[in-house]
């Protein structure tokens, strides 16, 4: 017996795997079936009733995401009963639905708007007093809930039931009246509440991060890998370039994470922002600190290079910086200059093993595999990581060139980190976040591009690469990724003297 | 066809008796003799017993029973269950209590024997909350039923073992759909689950499971004493063997009627109950239970009681609830209540049925208070008819059905209500 | 609040009993509902915070039975809480006259004793005696062919109708 199918949905052939669903088929063949309840990282609930599909010979339209495949099945989704079936689905949603569109922030990204577009436009039937439910409730974490938009499609319970384990949520009372919540009084406590947020189709569940702060439509959305931590989620970064404002991360489907995306790495946008940023390279002459531009910047410490020994020079670098990075880094450095020195710059709180069963891993740099291969690669560094900047202070280096972590949430001991290294004699800060700007004693800072400004590869802790292909504009315009900022010391050093 | 239409006493043999739920009372005229013979069959017999004899399922849908029960794998390893389901809420009827309050060790047995057919180990009866004698009684059968060694281990000395428990419900007419039912039993909201599977194959936590009607299982023991054949005899050729019919509404004698399906409908009235109250004439009649399409006087003129010849009309035999109503009720009224029911016992998971109860009853309630515009009838057979097919289960259709009957029928009467803010 | 301290020990005899009785402990939420509103007149957040500490009954889990079914009790009922049938038959059998009776005998008690009034009285489906009918079911006795002229007498049995 065949492990496959072949059936037709509209006309068209396909063959999938047994056990497939009509729904799955679909989407796999990019038909659109409208739906609301089915979500393609939770089992089946059937309870939209959106999703009717024809199967030729049957009397009864059924529903697509419990419809498993069988040979010669026909299907269509294109019929005007289908169609008239779709169009009373949507009515029976939106009856009781709230319609505050102009208020609401799913607004543009609402499945209830979407398919009114796509199958619904029609006079409603419904001039009758709407159920009126509890709103804007703080249901912990990300989340705030809106029960009156809630069309009970229980996407968020399951998620709750199936992918936390945490059974959070409920849907209390019955009929009409049925309501989501938490037990009263007790709240969403986990690192995944934002997901919520995304699988709700409508905007019943809200991000607090994220809510009244721009319409959705003003946001470019760009492909990226989440620089949280080793696991290297596949996400889409959302941001508006015109004002150098980054808004939100979200999860794109992607082997390393599935359908999911934790709080923490969600957050990991926030350090883009202006506000957050290193915005200029500095030297320090201790006592007089003066803004100069990356040239200036990268000639006086062409200059420093120069005339310091190979062997007084040490790379301190963090693991969140791409593979392309650090090969025109060692390259250069070890390569060229002959530099030995070069440590691994890790929090010391961190316990590499830590992963909490779903995507967060311990170790928050996104890059470990590939910088430690980089390493390997440069027959730098040894198996034990350098973890505190006592260690570099001890190594005798006049000059360091420290690669700082980009993202300081990872990294509780950074500024302490900073503060100790700002102290030795001459270091070079290279950074995306804007920390060492309080500290009065760092000689000199270069400002880098963040994870999404710039091209590359990550290498997660699998050993699968996770790329950033689309590059937003960087809000900082001196700002430069590591491998630009290396060709131009490179370009700069063979010239100084 | 050699069918009768007789009456033959197979659920209410016991009717009149004194003492008649004792288990001695029971056992003196033959009481667990049926399980007695049914533990020396093989399963695969009993199973083909009950198919040939035609029975249907009572509790509404007319399902064959032996059909059911051969759906349960046998092969499958692991504990198999099965259910009676005594969760009686559907409107107008009130037949199952009936079988308790007489012979609920006809229950009992019934479903010692389908235990056996079925291979489980373990069953439940499923009571609604609110029938606390019933329950007493059912619990004092199912001790006395350990006692006399027909529960437990190694019943009769066969070597079969199957214990039975009660479940009280908790005011919910839904736990009466099946796997509303099963979702019950397993602790949770007595919401049903999306089918396929089917309980047969996964119901109650995940495993094979049947669940049957109280008097699905009252009929049973009567079939394996007296034959198939026998039991084929009774009724009509598609509709074989004796139904409760809980009768009552505005009739001189209301009640629990055991009758042969495919009695007729004007004996039943005229001469069994009496005929109406009087200075009442009848306006219509409901004749399954609430979600039963109504029919006019002028359907109901040869109208034999049968699955068969009741479909023929539009309308289902159901539970065997036959409601009477006289031409002082109101429609208007009657359709509020059948709506209003609908909207409060709507599970709420599907949404054309969660929406679409609500929406009639909104719409309804406008009618009622006098706020209604004439269009609104059509608008609610408009609505009821997308809320039919499109659900989880059949509570959607049961609130469509009849929904659709009264506004097509009784159009003219809820429009003149409209128009002049009073019932014709 | 323990389970000591929140339920009786003939109750937390009976919860326990009922946490075994079947195949997963689970299945026990709606007798031991039944058992905790049996005693106690209804079921409050303290009960179910108590089957989840002291039992590991999933809160969430029970509060969704303890509001989805309809015979459960979420707030203090009073002292009589009566029951009547609306559906078909009653309603055709006269039972809106006999509601609006004793809606008028509750109003009466209210104003005369606010909370504390002896009945209240809800609307439910169909109590499956509809050859009977009226039916209503007062505590738990059920009391059949209730009409205007008998009502009365049934629950001046209860309480004082004045």
């Amino acid at each position: 017996m065949s492990d496959k199918v072949s059936f037709k949905i509209n006309g068209e052939s396909v063959t999938v795997p047994k056990g497939t669903t009509v729904m799955q088929a679909a989407q796999q063949m990019k038909i659109a079936i409208p739906h609301f309840c089915w979500h393609p990282g939770l089992s089946v609930a059937g309870v939209c009733r959106f999703c009717l599909v024809k199967v030729e010979g049957r009397p009864k339209l059924e529903i697509a995401c419990n419809l498993q495949a069988v040979d010669g099945m026909e299907i269509r989704t294109d019929t005007e009963e289908v169609k008239d079936a779709h169009k009373w689905a949507l009515e029976f949603h939106l009856i009781n639905h709230p319609l505050d569109c102009p208020i609401c922030d799913q607004a543009g990204e609402c499945g209830l708007q979407n398919y009114y577009m796509s199958v619904g436009k029609y006079q409603s039937q419904m001039d009758r007093p709407k159920v009126l439910k509890p709103k804007a409730l703080d249901v912990g974490g990300d989340l705030v809930l809106d029960t009156e938009r809630c069309i009970l499609c229980s996407r968020c319970v399951r998620f709750e039931k199936e992918v936390t384990k945490t059974d959070a949520l409920g849907i209390f009372d019955r009929g009409d009246h049925a309501i989501i919540g938490t037990y009263p009084g007790k709240k969403i406590s986990h690192n995944y509440t934002t997901n919520l947020v995304d699988i709700c189709p409508v905007g019943a569940f809200t991000s607090k991060d994220f809510r009244f702060k721009q319409r959705v439509w003003f946001l470019e959305e760009k492909p990226s890998t989440c620089a949280g931590c080793s696991t290297g989620c596949q996400v889409d970064v959302f941001g508006k370039e015109q004002t150098g404002t980054y808004y939100r991360l979200k999860p794109r489907e992607g082997e390393a994470n599935g359908h999911w995306m934790c709080d923490y790495g969600r957050g990991t946008y926030r350090h883009l922002n202006q506000e957050e940023r290193q915005r200029f390279a500095f030297v320090n002459d201790r006592g007089s600190r003066r803004d100069v531009d990356f040239n200036e910047a990268i000639a006086v410490l062409a200059k420093k290079l120069k005339h310091t020994k190979a062997d007084d020079v040490a790379i301190l670098v963090s693991a969140q910086y791409t593979n392309e990075e650090y090969e025109a880094l060692f390259d250069f450095f070890v390569g060229k200059i002959g530099v030995k020195k070069v440590y691994q710059w890790r929090e010391p709180t961190e316990k590499l093993s830590d992963f909490d069963g779903l995507l967060l891993r311990g170790d928050r740099n996104a890059n470990t595999a590939g910088l430690l291969a980089a390493m390997k690669l440069h027959k730098v560094g040894g198996d034990k990581p350098m973890n505190q900047h006592e260690d570099v202070a001890k190594s005798g280096a006049k000059l360091v060139i420290a690669l700082v972590p980009e993202i300081p949430t990872g990294f509780p001991s950074l500024k302490t980190h900073l503060l100790g290294l700002s102290e030795l004699e001459f270091v070079s800060f290279w950074s995306v976040n804007g920390l060492i700007d309080d500290l009065k004693q760092a000689r000199h800072v270069i400002p880098l591009k963040g994870f999404a400004e710039k091209r590359g590869t990550f290498t997660n802790h699998a050993g699968k690469d996770g790329h950033l292909t689309t590059p937003f504009n960087c809000p900082v315009p001196d700002a430069r990724c590591i491998v630009e900022t290396v060709s131009a010391l490179a370009e700069v050093y063979s010239r100084a003297h | 066809m050699g069918n009768t239409t007789d009456k033959v006493k197979i659920l209410t043999a016991f009717e009149g008796m004194p003492n008649s739920r004792a288990l001695s009372t029971y056992t003196s005229k033959g009481g667990y003799d049926a399980l007695k013979k049914v533990l020396k069959m093989q399963p695969a017999q009993i199973i083909e017993e009950v198919k040939q004899s035609g029975l249907r399922g009572r509790g509404g849908a007319g399902f064959p029973t032996g059909l059911k029960w051969s759906f349960v794998p046998q092969n499958l390893p692991g504990p198999r269950y099965l259910v009676c389901n005594n969760d009686e809420g559907e409107p107008g009827t009130f037949k199952d209590r009936y079988i308790a309050e007489l012979s609920p060790h006809m229950i009992v047995e019934g479903m010692v024997i389908a235990a056996k057919a079925i291979g489980a180990c373990k069953g439940y009866i499923y009571t609604r909350y609110e029938f606390f004698e019933e329950i007493h009684w059912l619990e004092t059968a199912i001790k006395e039923a350990y006692q006399a060694g027909f529960l437990g281990k190694n019943i009769q000395g066969s070597g079969f073992d199957f214990d039975l428990d009660h479940y009280t419900g908790a005011g919910a007419y839904i736990c009466g759909e099946e796997t509303g039912l099963i979702s019950s039993l397993e602790g949770k909201k007595g919401q049903p689950k999306l089918k396929p599977p089917f309980p047969a194959v996964s119901g109650y936590l995940g495993r094979p499971t049947v669940v049957n009607n109280t008097e699905t299982f009252a009929a049973v023991p009567w079939i394996m004493t007296n034959g198939a054949a026998a039991y084929k005899a009774i009724g009509t050729e598609k509709s074989p063997g004796t139904k409760l019919f809980s009768i009552a509404g505005a009739i001189k004698k209301p009640g629990v009627y055991e009758l042969p399906l495919g009695y007729s409908f004007e004996k039943l009235l005229n001469d069994d109950c009496g005929g109406m109250l009087p200075g009442r004439t009848l306006k219509a009649c409901i004749p399954g239970g609430a979600s039963a399409p109504v029919l006019t006087p002028e359907e109901l003129k040869g109208l034999t009681l049968d699955y068969e010849a009741i479909a023929a009309k539009g309308s289902m035999l159901g539970s065997g609830a036959v409601m009477i109503i006289d031409d002082r009720q109101s429609m208007v009224e009657l359709m509020k209540v059948i709506a209003d029911f609908y909207h409060h016992e709507s599970c709420g998971q599907c949404t054309p049925c969660r929406e679409g109860t609500g929406w009639l009853a909104n719409i309804m309630g406008g009618i009622w208070e006098k706020q209604g515009a004439e269009s609104d009838v059509d608008r609610m057979w408009t609505v009821a008819k997308q809320m039919g097919g499109r659900t989880i289960c059949a509570l959607s259709d049961a609130a469509a059905m009849p929904t659709m009957a009264i506004t097509k029928k009784f159009g003219d009467e809820i429009r003149e209500y409209i128009r002049r803010g009073t019932s014709a | 609040m323990s389970s000591e301290q929140v339920f009786s020990s003939k109750l937390q005899d009976a919860i326990k009993k009922e946490l075994t009785r079947y195949e997963t402990k689970r299945s026990a939420i709606l007798p031991i509902l039944h058992a905790i509103q049996d005693e106690c007149g209804w079921v409050q957040d303290k009960h179910i915070d108590a089957l989840e500490s002291a039992h590991g009954l999933n809160r969430v889990q029970v509060k969704e039975v303890l509001t989805f079914y309809k015979a459960y009790y979420q707030k203090k009922p009073r002292k009589h809480p009566i029951q009547f049938c609306d559906n078909i038959v009653c309603c055709m059998m006269g039972a809106k006259d006999v509601m609006e009776k004793i809606e008028g005998h509750i109003k009466r008690l209210e104003d005369k004793h606010g909370d504390d009034a002896p009945f209240e009285m809800i609307g439910v489906p169909c109590l499956g005696v509809c050859d009977q009918a009226p039916a209503m079911l007062v505590n738990k006795d059920r009391h059949h062919k209730v009409t205007v002229d008998n009502v009365d007498q049934i629950l001046s049995k209860y309480a004082s109708l004045t």
